[in-house]
């Protein structure tokens, strides 16, 4: 039962800027300005200095074209090992942080002594300084000194190097987005749950349903619409994913975990191509566009059928 | 599906943890299922603090040895700039957190109410911005606040924060404005009320609790942000991260400070959480 | 009871008014000069701020030390420099990139005690149109430390095999339980892949050992990784962790602080850093091997016959955006810190970080015996080479080095020459780009 959102006395011919424009313009008016200064004019510069010979040291400013991008899309590195990585991270992560963040949701719902105390440790991820965890879980996982390893060794099972391995560091990278961005759904989803009418629920138990009929058939598809939005807005963000992974294996051994923010801040910024790396960040923001778009459409004509 | 072992039949408790649960060793293994969990997500927090509290030579293996000290955390309190880091990453996130909720609560408001061009052009602008990563413009934003005379001052890093937040808060807030019935605001209009007096007196009220929690997402978000807080702030605004960041350098890392620095950062995120997230709970609505 | 609400607000906004004006008003005028100086923090530079400030207060100079962390530095100071602001006035300089500022330093040859120095250190910091753009601050040198309680000063190893002979002897007594540990990921390349590459008669690019960017554009910047002295070094490398098992098996992953933790640990009986780690090993609060340093010569490899080693700098340079009389004043802080021998002998002692002056240096050399030490295992070397390159591109090429030679060695020993053949041509594409 979702409340109708009506326009506000909408006039039978509004002119064309009319009082209702008017409004609308000016409560999106500050918003508008911000990010005119201090987003769209930087992601302009940026996207100017992609189509000229712009490097960090040496900046000429002369016009290339599409040269920069020719180059990401040529590179078999970006193309082969970068965008595959980026996407199966971003589908990993989302989708297990979606389902654990759900299940710790869905424990939280429920009224039991401690569940305050629960909630706040299962917050602890999103109040550490993300740089200063990753550095944590950096040490953790070393072959040497790591806990882990310490461990493995006390449970009997083989220790591992595990960030000089492909997929092993790949696991350790997953882990901890996942373990940073389970508390951000369980949050979102909890919210949405305490949020759900009762009424449907009562009558469930009062039918004697079973509680994962009452999950399948009542709270999933209830869930649904803040799903999706958690689902696109952490998806764009995961595939934005920079700061974790740079510090934890910084897109090695051998650029094997290497994700598409790492690679645009390698070029930019180690190989002091500002211009390229730009231009591969541009190139990122397109996919994702698209690829969120894709997604939120299907997503919401999954809701709609399913409803 | 029920394990009938009588043994993990628990007596009947009133109240706590477990009465919640109906009796069962299903029920058990879950509330220990539940334990684990939240300790794994405490550890590596738990693991941070273990770490500050040793001494230098322990920093790395934590787990060798049970010499603990607070010497860590007095040499952090010598430092001449971290009081005033401090105070500086304390009110630049509270102002961006005013800041952010003053600009894209307005926004999440028109985005609910309104249908037509301008709320859809909006919606697509903001969507797009927020799939431009970070890499290609916190560069430019260095050039352009140094070019308005704004680098280094809290005015420089607000409102960089402030744009960044306007997407993703606009989005939920439009959520919490859907969840709002509108007919009160036909009510105030058909009274004589102005459009603005409508969303001042009716709407803004009631979406309180959801601002409060967005509050406390952005509060956080901007303590602990590292890139835009090395990029855009020298010495005359010392920010707690980029005091942290200070502590790598050319030939390795001070992880005993750091690590300390980290943990002192954690108490007012901590306080803020606990005071918050009643509302947190109570306030977001997709 | 709190004040009554009226008297409450208007506090609060009287004090926001106050912060709006703090945040709005430049700070007042000064009536000293401010000379801003952009740099890391760490100890060695810190004890070189030291002896500017000495300087500056005699001077009636306003030092304010801007820190900026070390992962955006050169990003920061080269966008500052590019765009001509007058953000700093004097900056840290570094081999690692002194290519890259040549264009927006002030030349630095006027500076007195400038001719108190070695001359190859310079090299780096050369202008376009030959002007020095640098002054040193102090060497850094890679040095090879051996754990002087497990091994005899004669037992040291002098070669490549003896390093594996020896560390495998101690692991066997149970004495520790790694041999050798070095930083190996990108940016750490020194401590592991680089000091065996130029101990082992090897280079990166040809001609071998070649710096001059003319002649290596002129050979079209024809790599020689896949050349047999330097298949020999990975070689080496895999071995030492595959095979003889001297080195822990994620040393591949390892940056300076895995190695030096667990050297500091007691975990290794050798290590090859920066000579300025001395300090650290020796510190009772950080290390458990205090008093069980030595330093040598750098093993060798098959393919060379004596010893090599590196003597690099950290410097400061002038930013050419800085007004006129503010560099003037500059260049007269700098010089009085060239000549500032109590300082220099303080900053040794204090940090381990060996002076540029030449003559207080062999004055150290003369009391010292630490310092005797290092020079015998580093400055007594002669380098074969530098351990960089100068050219623009050379940080991609750095990048490019360490990705391809830290995939042959997490591959399979019989790929390592296919992999570094593939590789070669990368380091091309790095160099020209």
């Amino acid at each position: 039962m979702t409340i109708p959102v009506a326009d506000l006395a909408d006039p039978p011919k509004p002119p064309m800027f009319g009082e209702r424009q008017r409004f609308m313009l000016l409560l999106i008016a500050p918003a508008v300005v911000a990010l005119i200064f201090f987003q769209i004019v930087p992601i302009l510069t940026g996207a100017n200095a992609s189509f000229r010979d712009w490097s960090l040291h040496d900046p000429k400013y002369t016009w290339v074209g599409l040269k920069h991008y020719w180059y990401v899309l040529s590179d078999p590195g970006f193309v082969w090992t970068v965008m595959p990585n980026t996407l199966v991270f971003m589908a990993v992560s989302v989708a297990v942080s979606l389902v654990f963040g759900l299940g710790l949701a869905l424990i939280l719902n429920r009224q039991f002594a401690g569940r305050a105390v629960l909630q706040t440790i299962l917050l602890l991820p999103l109040m550490v300084a993300p740089v200063v965890a990753a550095i944590m879980i950096r040490w953790m996982f070393n072959d040497q000194f790591g806990i882990v390893n310490v461990v493995f060794e006390a449970l009997g099972l083989p220790q591992q190097p595990w960030l000089a391995q492909r997929w092993t560091a790949f696991g350790v990278i997953l882990v901890a987005d996942i373990w940073l961005w389970t508390p951000w759904f369980a949050l979102l989803l909890l919210a949405g749950l305490q949020s759900l009418p009762k009424e449907p629920f009562e009558a469930a138990a009062i039918d004697g349903a079973s509680r994962w009929r009452v999950f399948r058939y009542l709270t999933l598809p209830m869930l649904r619409s803040v799903m999706v939005v958690c689902i696109v807005i952490r998806g764009i963000d995961a595939f934005r994913t920079f700061d974790i992974v740079w510090t934890i294996s910084a897109g090695g051994p051998a650029r094997s975990t290497e994700l598409f923010s790492i690679y645009a801040y390698i070029e930019a910024f180690q190989a002091m191509n500002f211009a390229r790396g730009s231009a591969a960040a541009i190139i990122g923001a397109i996919i994702i566009v698209v690829l969120a778009m894709v997604v939120f459409r299907l997503l919401n004509r999954w809701m709609e059928v399913s409803k | 599906m029920t394990l009938a072992s009588p043994a993990l039949a628990l007596p009947p408790v009133r109240s706590g943890f477990f009465a919640s649960l109906a009796p069962g060793g299903a029920k058990v293994l879950f509330a220990l299922a539940t334990i684990a969990v939240a300790f794994l997500f405490a550890f590596p927090v738990l693991w941070l603090l273990l770490t500050s509290l040793r001494p230098e030579s322990g920093v790395y293996y934590v787990h060798r040895g049970t010499e603990f000290t607070w010497h860590n955390y007095v040499e952090v309190l010598q430092q001449e700039n971290i009081l005033k880091a401090f105070f500086n990453s304390f009110a630049i996130s509270t102002l961006a957190t005013i800041l952010s909720l003053g600009v894209t609560v307005t926004s999440g408001y028109m985005l609910s109410r309104f249908r037509g061009p301008i709320p859809n052009g909006w919606f697509s602008v903001i969507y797009v911005l927020r799939c431009v990563p970070y890499i290609s413009w916190v560069l430019p934003l260095f050039f352009v606040t140094r070019q308005w005379g704004i680098f280094d001052t809290y005015w420089g890093l607000l409102l960089p924060h402030v744009a960044v937040h306007i997407c993703f808060f606009s989005w939920i807030m439009k959520g919490f404005f859907d969840g709002i019935d509108p007919s009160m605001e036909y009510a105030a209009l058909i009274d004589g009320c102005t459009r603005w007096g409508a969303f001042f007196r009716v709407a803004l009220p009631s979406a309180i609790p959801g601002m409060t929690a967005l509050a406390i997402l952005c509060w956080l978000y901007t303590w602990n942000e590292f890139l835009f807080a090395l990029m855009l702030t020298a010495h005359k605004t010392p920010i707690l991260t980029v005091v942290m960041a200070q502590f790598v350098h050319e030939l390795g890392m001070e992880w005993h400070l750091m690590s300390a620095t980290a943990m002192m950062a954690l108490v007012p995120a901590l306080i803020v959480t606990i005071f918050g997230q009643k509302y947190v709970i109570r306030g977001l609505r997709v | 009871m709190g004040l009554p609400t009226h008297t409450a607000r208007r506090h609060l906004l009287s004090g926001l008014a106050a912060l709006g004006l703090a945040l709005a008003l430049p700070a007042a005028a000064e009536a000293q000069v401010e000379l801003k100086v952009g740099y890391m923090k760490h100890p060695i530079q810190d004890a070189s701020l030291d002896m500017m400030d000495k300087w500056a207060k005699a001077n009636n100079v306003k030092l304010t030390r801007v820190a900026m962390a070390y992962n955006i530095f050169m990003e920061k100071v080269t966008a500052t420099l590019t765009s001509g602001n007058d953000q700093f006035d004097v900056i840290w300089h570094n081999d690692d990139w002194g290519q890259l500022w040549e264009k927006w330093l002030e030349p630095t040859d006027d500076v007195a005690g400038m001719d108190t120095m070695s001359k190859s250190p310079l090299d780096a910091f050369w202008s376009a149109d030959k002007k020095m753009t640098v002054v040193p601050m102090a060497y850094t040198v890679g040095t090879f430390f051996y754990r002087s309680d497990l091994v005899k000063p004669e037992e040291v190893p002098k070669t490549f095999d003896q390093l594996v002979s020896v560390s495998q002897r101690l692991q066997k007594e149970g004495k520790v339980k790694w041999g050798y540990v070095g930083g190996m990921s990108f940016n750490n390349t020194w401590f592991a892949q680089w000091w065996t590459m130029w101990a082992n008669n090897c280079d990166i690019f040809h001609p071998l050992f070649e710096r001059d960017n003319v002649k290596l554009k002129a050979a079209g910047f024809k790599p020689a990784i896949a050349d047999p002295c330097h298949r020999q070094v990975i070689e080496f490398w895999w071995d030492a962790i595959n095979t003889h098992k001297i080195s822990p098996p994620g040393m591949t992953a390892y940056g300076r602080n895995e190695a030096n933790a667990l050297f500091m640990a007691g975990d290794a009986a050798f290590t090859l850093v920066d000579s300025t780690h001395y300090g650290d090993f020796m510190d009772p609060n950080k290390s458990k091997i205090v008093g069980k340093i030595g330093m040598a010569p750098f093993p060798v490899g098959p393919n060379a016959k004596v010893p090599t080693a590196w003597h690099e700098i950290w410097g400061w340079g002038i930013p050419k955006g800085s007004p006129p009389e503010k560099k003037k004043l500059a260049k007269a802080m700098l010089g009085a810190m060239m000549l500032d021998e109590e300082g220099q002998i303080e900053m040794w002692k204090k940090t381990g970080g060996p002076p540029p002056n030449n003559k207080i240096l062999a004055k150290i050399a003369a009391t010292d015996p630490v310092f005797k030490q290092l020079q015998n295992a580093v400055f007594d070397q002669k380098p074969v080479t530098h351990s960089a390159y100068y050219f623009a591109e050379w940080p991609a090429v750095h990048k490019a080095y360490s990705d391809v030679t830290i995939k042959a060695l997490s591959g399979k020993r019989e790929d390592i020459q296919k992999t570094l053949e593939e590789g070669a041509p990368l380091l091309t594409k790095a160099a020209t780009n």
